[in-house]
């Protein structure tokens, strides 16, 4: 089928109610309507909270990166391993990220106020007339949820879909399993790097097999804080990130030479809170992620040897730099550390240490290898050569450069005997949107309706049915 | 179904401020042939609406009984050819008295009940669309409604509808439906307004800053699809109601209403100056935006005397001593018709002559205007005319005074931060918007197209009217985000030779659906022929993203990671030279266009629209080709039978 070509409605099975799939992750919530290609709302998870007028608000969506506010902070609902902590934030933030671009806010039925009224006969479609203001409460519902996330945290959501948003018909999988389906595979080893977890999840047959279920927290803001080791170990001086809200102009200076800008400064009353900066400067590390940070493309660790006698780390260094600029202006070319910073990943004796970073020294076990290493041995041996022959990668921190190179390598290395082969979207957003993709797929099966949860067996069995029903 | 004709295709481009409509394409492309302003008032019956003010008035008339229609018809046939501004009776009841009838005499009273519109009040108007929001469904649709009557389409006419961005997907299923339900279009297209952009600009990637009322949309369009990740949405509080506000705490204690600020927005004498250029009569250290409190106060010290009384007040003295106050431009020709012609015309010839001198302060006279400490600029307002005149016929008419107002260097302020920006630390709403469109390029997820994102900024919307808008918000991103050269000397991209890789970790051996522009992914109903003829990219060679990379002798010629940072420089994009009505970009001070007193009924376009509407222009050329050139192979709209089968929801596989 080419792509190009959203499939016809008919292929969903004729259902015109398109069912909205929501994605919830550490960094960002991504909803969209099933049967696209892309979720319509991608929203920071991260939300804002400030003071005015003796009343606190909220911030959600992408306006707090955009608008500093007086005595802003930021909150995530959703804990370091992936698991929700603060339902009641969980909840608005999940809700906005579909009702900003999808359902609209609780704006009532268009059709039901004064201007149909007026001629009822002149719309012969028959329009739902219904009192409700839930936002969901005409489409069903597909989420997402990391492979390890507990009972009570899956009953709970089903709770908020079914009771705060009214709606229909709901759904929990895997992002695991999601993520399998977006690469067309049934049966697959899913390695997926997001903002706070690295996981590994083995699919079988489109079930998730639990016991091989490996996570660990070398995610992406893991990266970041070994980049902020870097910087404070830099030389000629350490770098320090100025978000550019904390700057009303810069001015052009040499590489390496100290910053030439004009500050902002607020009063201490107004001053946003240390998490806005947090943020921010994550926002710029991000971007130092995507241009300057590079993974080692192997086939050996950084640390080795290579093939020549030469260390790879010698090697690494006679390759061209890639500079950097930071808001403030300050400028200067990555050699070698552009590479350290993810070799960690990889090399549990390769991690930068950083006694004021608060993410611990990575074990051993925490690494990719070893994940991969004590999934498969999590599962069926006659599974694992076909688990190999299908590796997945998917979450925004894969987009790494060079990742899946030194992935496969990596792989090769460990199991020589079976065929290895690593899986990976080139398109950006669909390595980044893998498991919400996948959910789209699934979510707009005909065969799928079956799978439903109706509002009526949540009414009849509570919301243990979540446990029964998403296997 | 028969081909759609050029004469045929309405278009419909709804704004917070003024919906721009227009039925049929003309050969060339002007600017849109009606102005409905975004607003409707209740009716006498709930849950209608009128697009005037309608008064009602009550007045009792002696007339003569032998005389088969009363007087006040007669003076009503009068009126009606000074339609233009809608004053019109619409009713009239006659009630007769009894007693007078039984004298037999010849005289009788009449009291009728006169309903006339009223096109300058806006007096308990509903503003159906709110920051792009619509806020009223009911009044929206009715605005719609009357803008589908007035124009009166025949019935094979093809609707597109320019859509705001911050409209939700169900927003625009409602939308859909109310079109095919209420106006049997055969079919109907929903652009999204930056798209529209795009195609009037003729360019397949750019950044579109459409500055509108009260917000600002940044959008991201790349290979004429949308990115809808990171776009920013009617940031509120940063369109041209944000400066007229600035204008207003400025200017307010001096007397100024609003009216005022609104129309010294519009004046020529308002400029943005670029960040860092010192204000005229300060000292060159003050810089704006950096210290308005301190150039505010230099404005208020020698201010006083020019502060202007309250509106209606007829004359008024600048500092110079100048009468430059004027009485001219007899707006209202039913005040000449009904009143007493020759009597008024030489009223207000004998006062013009009386009161008109030179207006212009000598010794400023040749410098530009940002070097001017002061300028003053010609206030309209429509003042209602008054006395026996106004009253022979009852209809309200309203004369157009005009008068010179000065101001200081306030008008280069407008847009500094307020003093009560409430919950903002910015400074000021071009640094807000310069703030978002970086995210909104940051958001794009491939990185190589963000160099071209940057280097073709297109700002649109009336707010970025005010002269110097578009170069003080490039000097306000140059100052922010452009990267030095020296960091970027050794990035320079690749050479073209080289095919572009995607940006990170794409060296995978993952098969990929054919990429390139053609077959964007993300926008399925791109016609590929308008890809083709404004694409200038070599295009990607198929399979590219998808080679081999373990071989790693890929290292040797990729570049060492995966793209260089932006923005090395930024630029707007010009307009194509071929549609001359969009050049100029006016900068008028007509005051019909502020929220005040629309004169014009729909149907006088007003002179001197220009770049600004580009999303007009680009919707007539979308419209062009998706209804006339490619009868629907394109997929640019939703016909009839495919809404019929599927429904309104249908639309999003339309939706560009």
């Amino acid at each position: 089928m080419n792509p190009s070509n959203p499939p016809q409605a008919a292929e969903y099975g004729g259902d015109e109610v398109s069912a909205i799939v929501l994605d919830p992750g550490y960094s960002t919530t991504r909803a969209g309507f099933a049967g696209e290609d892309a979720p319509k709302s991608l929203i920071p998870t991260y939300y804002g909270k400030y003071n005015a007028d003796g009343q606190e608000k909220l911030v959600f969506g992408d306006d707090v990166f955009v608008t500093p506010r007086p005595g802003l902070s930021i909150h995530n609902p959703i804990g370091k391993d992936g698991i929700v902590e603060d339902w009641d934030m969980a909840e608005r933030v999940w809700e906005h990220s579909f009702t900003s671009r999808l359902t609209g806010t609780k704006a009532g039925n268009p059709f039901q106020n004064g201007l149909n009224d007026v001629s009822p006969d002149e719309l012969p479609t028959e329009m739902e007339v219904e009192s409700e203001e839930k936002p969901l409460s005409d489409s069903p519902l597909l989420m997402t949820e990391p492979g390890w996330n507990p009972a009570k945290a899956r009953e709970k959501t089903i709770e908020i879909a079914m009771e705060k948003w009214d709606t229909p018909a709901f759904y929990l999988a895997r992002s695991g399993v999601l993520a399998a389906f977006a690469s067309g595979k049934a049966s697959a080893l899913v390695i997926d790097i997001g903002a706070s977890n690295l996981s590994v999840t083995p699919i079988h047959d489109g079930m998730i097999l639990k016991r091989g279920v490996q996570h660990s927290p070398l995610g992406g803001e893991y990266i970041s804080s070994q980049i902020r080791a870097i910087f404070k170990a830099n030389t000629p001086q350490p770098i320090t990130i100025t978000p550019h809200y904390l700057i009303s102009s810069k001015s052009a200076v040499e590489a390496g030479q100290p910053a030439q800008a004009k500050y902002k400064t607020f009063p201490a009353d107004k001053a946003p809170d240390a998490s806005y900066r947090a943020l921010l400067e994550e926002r710029t590390l991000s971007e130092f992620k995507e241009c300057v940070v590079q993974v080692w493309p192997g086939p050996t660790r950084l640390s080795a040897p290579s093939a020549t006698g030469v260390s790879n780390e010698d090697m690494a260094r006679t390759t061209p730099g890639r500079p950097f600029e930071f808001p403030d202006g300050y400028n200067q070319v990555f050699g070698v550390d552009r590479f350290r910073a993810v070799e960690s990943l990889f090399d549990a004796k390769a991690a930068i240490p950083d006694p004021d970073s608060s993410f611990p020294p990575p074990t051993p076990a925490q690494t990719i290898p070893e994940l991969v290493k004590a999934s498969l041995a999590g599962v069926d041996v006659d599974l694992r050569p076909h688990l190999l022959a299908n590796v997945v990668v998917t979450g925004g921190s894969s987009l790494l450069y060079g990742f899946t190179d030194r992935l496969n390598h990596e792989l090769m290395q460990m199991f020589p005997g079976p065929r290895v082969r690593v899986t990976a979207p080139g398109n950006t957003s669909e390595r980044r949107f893998g498991s919400w993709i996948g959910g789209s797929i699934l979510a707009s099966l005909g065969t799928f309706h079956q799978m439903w949860i109706s509002k009526k067996e949540y009414e009849e069995h509570g919301p243990n049915i979540v446990e029964k029903r998403c296997k | 179904m028969p081909p759609f004709k050029d004469e045929h295709v309405l278009l419909i481009a709804p704004g917070s401020q003024m919906t721009l409509a227009q039925l049929g394409l003309p050969e060339t492309f002007t600017p849109a042939r009606f102005r409905f302003p975004t607003r409707m008032f209740p009716a006498e019956k709930k849950g209608e609406y009128e697009p005037y003010r309608v008064h009602e008035r009550r007045q009792e008339v002696k007339v003569n009984n032998d005389t088969d229609a009363p007087k006040p018809d007669v003076e009503m046939k009068d009126a009606e050819p000074a339609a233009a501004d809608g004053t019109t009776a619409t009713e009239t009841t006659v009630k007769t008295d009894e007693n007078t009838q039984d004298n037999g005499d010849s005289t009788k009273t009449v009291e009728e009940v006169f309903y006339e519109e009223d096109p300058a009040s806006d007096e308990g108007a509903i503003y159906p669309i709110e920051n792009g929001r619509i806020v009223d469904w009911p009044c929206f649709f009715a605005l719609l409604t009357h803008i589908h009557n007035t124009l009166s389409p025949p019935f094979h006419t093809p609707i597109m509808l320019i859509g705001q961005p911050v409209w939700s997907a169900r927003d625009r299923e409602a939308i859909t439906q109310f079109v095919f339900e209420k106006f049997k279009a055969p079919a109907f297209s929903l652009m999204d307004s930056a798209l529209a952009a795009c195609y009037g600009y003729g360019t397949p990637t750019a950044t579109v800053v459409d500055v509108g009322k009260g917000k600002v949309d940044v959008t991201a369009v790349t290979d004429f699809a949308v990115n809808e990740h990171g776009r920013g949405i009617a940031l509120e509080g940063c369109g041209g109601d944000a400066m007229t506000d600035r204008l207003v705490e400025l200017l307010g204690p001096k007397g100024f209403t609003r009216e005022m600020c609104e129309q010294l927005k519009r004046s020529n004498i308002t400029e943005i100056l670029p960040p860092g250029t010192p204000l005229p009569g300060s000292s060159a250290t003050a810089r704006q935006g950096a210290n308005p409190a301190a150039a505010a106060s230099t404005g208020g010290s020698d201010g006083d005397e020019s502060a202007p009384r309250g509106p209606g007040d007829g004359t008024q003295t600048g500092i110079e001593g100048d009468n430059g106050d004027e009485e001219e431009g007899v707006l209202d020709v039913a005040a000449i018709v009904s009143g007493n012609p020759t009597e008024y015309l030489a009223n207000v010839e004998k006062e013009k002559t009386t009161t008109k001198k030179g207006a212009v302060d000598p010794k400023g006279a040749r410098l530009p205007n940002s070097k001017k400490e002061k300028a003053s600029f010609q206030f309209e307002e429509f003042v209602q005319l008054e006395g026996e005149k106004a009253a022979a016929n009852g209809a309200r008419q309203y004369i157009r005074h005009t008068r010179d107002i000065e101001v200081s260097v306030e008008r280069f302020l407008l847009t500094s931060p307020r003093s009560k920006a409430g919950n903002r630390l910015t400074s000021g709403i071009l640094e807000d918007i310069a703030t978002q469109v970086h995210h909104t390029i940051l958001a794009v997820p491939d990185a190589t197209k963000r160099s071209e994102l940057w280097d073709s900024l297109i700002i649109v919307g009336c707010g970025s009217k005010v002269k110097g808008f578009t170069q003080a918000l490039l000097a306000v991103i140059t100052q922010k985000f452009i990267l030095s050269p020296s960091g970027t000397i050794f990035t320079s991209e690749i050479p073209s030779n080289f095919t572009t890789p995607l940006p990170t970790g794409a060296n995978t051996p993952a098969p990929m659906g054919q990429p390139g522009p053609m077959y964007h992914p993300a926008a399925p109903g791109v016609n590929p022929l308008l890809v083709a003829a404004t694409h200038n990219n070599p295009g990607m060679p198929g399979g590219m993203p998808g080679t081999p990379s373990m071989d790693p002798s890929m290292m040797s010629h990729h570049r060492s990671t995966g793209h260089s940072q932006t923005p090395t420089s930024v630029k707007t994009l010009k307009l194509p030279e071929y549609f001359p009505d969009f050049k100029d970009q006016g900068n008028s001070n007509a005051p019909g266009a502020s929220s005040g007193g629309t004169p014009g009924a729909p149907g006088t376009s007003q002179g001197g629209h220009g770049m600004e509407e580009a999303v007009f222009l680009g919707a007539q050329m979308a419209a062009k080709v998706f209804f006339v050139i490619d009868q629907g192979l394109s997929k640019g709209y939703m016909s009839r039978v495919e809404y019929n089968e599927s429904g309104p929801s249908a639309i999003h596989e339309y939706i560009l």
